[in-house]
């Protein structure tokens, strides 16, 4: 379960988040949607104890991520947008590592279960600093998922994976929270909120401009029969109109605004 | 396409952007992003550098006053400013190999760069101006206060000035130059996927054989010599000739234009010198498209895709939980990190630099031992607190964009800095306890000086690394691309303040044991109160600057957020 009441964050004088409500509750996969700057990425981190919030509380099953950090972090795995990773190390020493930090009991037989589960397992005594992005975003995964965490947080899934691997990831996805765990994930691939998303929550400039599951939205947005990608526009499109006109970047109208 | 040519009105060309003017313009916006760290580097850099123009006019003014070797001064003070150049040309030769790896062919925005429709030949010479700028500035700049300090004390014409500058500026393109040949030669030769870890092994290893053989020619003999015995061997200096070097050209230059007139020598470095950086840049050019860089690229060795266990060492580490994994992740990437492991390398040579002094010096009589013993002892810590600015400062700033890895699980920052000491403090210690011993046992200092030595090694070990890591968390930088560029920051002055302070403050301890041994070298120093208050003092010395720089470092790291650093 994650709790998210009241939270701003403020940089200087720049509000990142204006205040926002969230909860993504056990056994459901919520989807955290939202145009660049909307402020999901800093909600994310505050989640995981990267960032203090200005106001407002943030609870990783019912511990203070500020005042019990450690309680909280416990329950939590984490794939951030990008796969940053120890190079020097492989990719089982780095697993090893986690599972260390983490005190994974049967460390040794996950670590080779996951690597397995990616297709690693071949080059698990390589060094991370020769694997290709894919192949990190995956470690990233077998990272995450090594303490069978109670609540998942995944900053952008599918980024660098092919076509294979984002199949198993969004299988992957879909059954931790069929065994009752927490998953919250942002994307900006709406066919992959769409098919997996339970529960859809909007940010939009720093706040939440809709919440609740497709259908919710689409009669939110008054399009009720559309997909996920007509709805988000439709309720996002406040943005969409301030944003500069193509014409004048390009000097070619934009094929996809003709 | 169709609908722009009917508007036929032709687009107006444009000038292809200047890579050298983009640079800059990204160095302005990080000079404004933190205007405050910057002042303080430059005020810094500003007064070391008026500081050496200083010392070199003053002492030119003094030897060309000096009778006994007036009449070689001119000759002497020249061999002596070839001998200073050549030195830092060699050292720029050695440390400009990494450099010219990394930015030359394996830098992050060649592949953007080179897919601009600009000619390969333009990126890779904004490539070389960066490899001389990256490896050449900083001896550049401690070379252009000596030879204006070289001019204001012969009161050299205005002329002077602008030869000099060249005359040093392109001295050091032709070190550049030679090294990113070498670079060349390293990125199809080495084993493949480790051509950074040989350059940087050879650089340290080349570097640190100069320095220890510099310091093996033991200048101090000079003192022992009479009078007439050193006006020989000046004349013999002056008159040495180190044949068509670059640094005897730059010398010719620089002595040319202190007379009013101008050296063919300068335009014939100048010439080399442009002639050299194009060429360069145009063979890595080459290099990189036609695939020469073979090096560079990933393992081709067979792979063992057996599971490997942890191996035996880890295991008692680990059973320290949470820091004990962070303490082996240290371990493994220190010895697989090319910029951690050098510096090990770096301190096995300051170590071998300093037994070679200590065993140069001969001292009559126990009093003076003692003496030199208590000079040894107190110089200690000045040397730990610089070793500690490149092992423990940067220990938390390692981990760099894995970061986030620790930070999001479940292990206080407070442990976290516990594990980072753990791993910086034993080679610290080794160093102070080894080279306070092995200097005790060289001078054959008094018993209780020995011990007071040692002592006073393992507090200070104990200080530099609480100090090193406490503020190295305090003013983190992850965005550091290795161990070296971390200390240049406002935390890396504040630990330098910090740090000799306290080495001063032990100094001043120390004056009791050595007061104690010399006048009685054989009675019981520790047994005594007054012993053992000192040795209560200097305790209560470490952890007054230990404990608060590890409370503060954790409080500030506990605060820290990415992008902050």
């Amino acid at each position: 379960m994650i709790e998210v009441a009241g939270f701003r964050k403020r940089y200087g004088r720049h509000l990142a988040v204006a205040g926002i409500d969230l909860t993504a509750a056990p056994g459901r996969v919520t989807a955290l949607l939202g145009p660049n700057g909307a402020g999901k990425s800093t909600t994310i981190r505050a989640i995981t104890g990267l960032l203090r919030p200005t106001a407002g509380s943030v609870r990783v099953v019912g511990h203070d991520v500020v005042r019990q950090p450690l309680a909280a972090k416990r329950a939590l795995g984490y794939v951030p947008d990008r796969p940053y990773l120890y190079g020097k190390l492989t990719a089982r020493e780095l697993l090893r590592f986690v599972a260390r930090l983490r005190e994974v009991a049967d460390g040794e037989a996950r670590i080779e279960r996951w690597l397995g589960a990616f297709g690693l397992a071949e080059v698990g005594n390589e060094l991370v600093e020769t694997y290709s992005h894919g192949m990190r975003q995956k470690l990233t995964f077998a990272v995450a998922m090594l303490p069978d965490p109670e609540v998942l947080v995944v900053d952008e899934p599918m980024v660098g994976l092919d076509p294979r691997a984002a199949r198993h990831v969004r299988e992957l996805l879909r059954g931790h929270a069929d065994r009752g765990r927490t998953v919250l994930l942002t994307t900006h691939a709406m066919d992959v909120a769409e098919s997996l998303a339970d529960h859809v929550v909007v940010l939009h400039q720093g706040r939440v401009a809709a919440r609740g599951d497709v259908a919710d939205l689409g009669l939110a947005a008054g399009v009720a029969e559309a997909d996920l990608e007509a709805i988000f526009l439709r309720l996002t499109e406040e943005a969409e109109a301030v944003a500069p006109p193509w014409r004048d970047v390009t000097g070619e109208p934009s094929r996809s605004r003709a | 396409m169709a609908r722009r040519d009917r508007g036929a009105e032709p687009l107006p060309r444009v000038r292809p952007p200047s890579l050298l003017a983009l640079r800059l313009r990204a160095v302005g916006h990080a000079v404004a992003r933190a205007p405050g760290r910057h002042l303080v580097a430059a005020i810094a850099l500003a007064a070391v550098a008026v500081g050496v123009g200083y010392a070199v006019e003053r002492g030119v003014r003094w030897i060309d006053t000096y009778p006994l070797i007036g009449s070689v001064a001119d000759a002497a003070l020249r061999r002596s400013v070839e001998a200073f150049v050549t030195v830092l040309v060699v050292a720029v030769a050695f440390s400009v190999l990494t450099t010219a790896i990394t930015t030359l062919y394996a830098a992050g925005d060649l592949p953007l760069l080179l897919a601009w429709p600009l000619p390969a030949t333009t990126v890779f010479r904004l490539k070389v101006v960066e490899t001389y700028l990256g490896s050449a500035a900083l001896p550049a700049m401690l070379t252009l206060p000596v030879v204006a300090g070289l001019g204001l004390a012969r009161d050299a014409p205005a002329s002077y000035y602008p030869q000099a500058i060249a005359a040093v500026l392109a001295l050091f393109a032709l070190p550049v130059a030679g090294g990113a040949l070498l670079a060349l030669v390293l990125v199809r030769l080495a084993p493949a996927g480790r051509v950074r870890e040989v350059a940087t092994g050879a650089s340290v290893v080349l570097a640190a054989g100069l320095v220890v053989a510099l310091r093996a020619l033991r200048p101090e003999q000079l003192a022992a010599l009479t009078p007439e015995e050193f006006e020989a061997f000046l004349r013999d200096f002056a008159a040495l000739d180190l044949g068509a070097s670059p640094a005897s050209w730059a010398a010719a230059v620089v002595w040319q234009a202190m007379g009013g007139g101008w050296s063919a020598a300068l335009p014939w470095l100048l010439g080399s010198a442009v002639l050299a950086l194009v060429a360069i840049g145009g063979a890595a050019a080459w290099a990189y498209q036609a695939g020469w860089a073979r090096s560079l690229d990933g393992t081709a060795r067979r792979r063992d895709p057996r599971p490997r266990g942890a191996a035996p060492w880890e295991r008692p580490v680990a059973r320290w939980g949470p820091a004990g994994a962070v303490a082996v992740k240290d371990v493994r990437l220190s010895g697989r990190d090319p910029s951690q492991w050098s510096q090990l390398l770096v301190l096995l040579a300051l170590a071998g630099v300093v037994l070679v002094s200590t065993a140069s010096l001969e001292v009559d009589g126990q009093r003076f031992r003692d003496v030199v013993g208590t000079l040894n002892v107190a110089l200690l810590g000045f040397l730990l607190a610089g070793v500690g600015v490149r092992l423990a400062f940067p220990a938390v700033s390692l981990e760099g964009e894995g970061w986030w890895l620790v930070r999001t699980g479940p292990v206080g920052v407070g442990s976290i800095l516990a594990a980072k000491f753990a791993t910086a403090w034993p080679p610290i210690l080794l160093l102070g306890v080894g080279l306070a011993a092995a200097q005790a046992a060289l001078v054959d200092v008094s018993p209780n000086l020995a011990s007071a030595a040692v002592v006073a090694g393992a507090l200070a070990s104990v200080a530099v690394a609480a100090l090193g890591v406490g503020l190295g968390a305090a003013f983190p930088r992850f965005s550091a691309n290795q161990a070296a560029e971390v200390p240049m920051s406002p935390g890396g002055l504040l630990y330098m303040a910090a740090s000799l302070t306290y080495a001063a403050g032990l100094t001043v301890l120390l004056a009791y044991p050595a007061w104690a041994t010399l006048v009685d070298p054989s009675g019981p120093l520790w047994a005594t109160p007054a012993g053992r208050w000192t040795a209560v003092l200097a305790v209560a010395w470490t952890a007054a600057f230990s404990l608060p720089a590890l409370a503060f470092g954790r409080a500030r790291l506990v605060r820290h957020e990415p992008g902050q650093d």
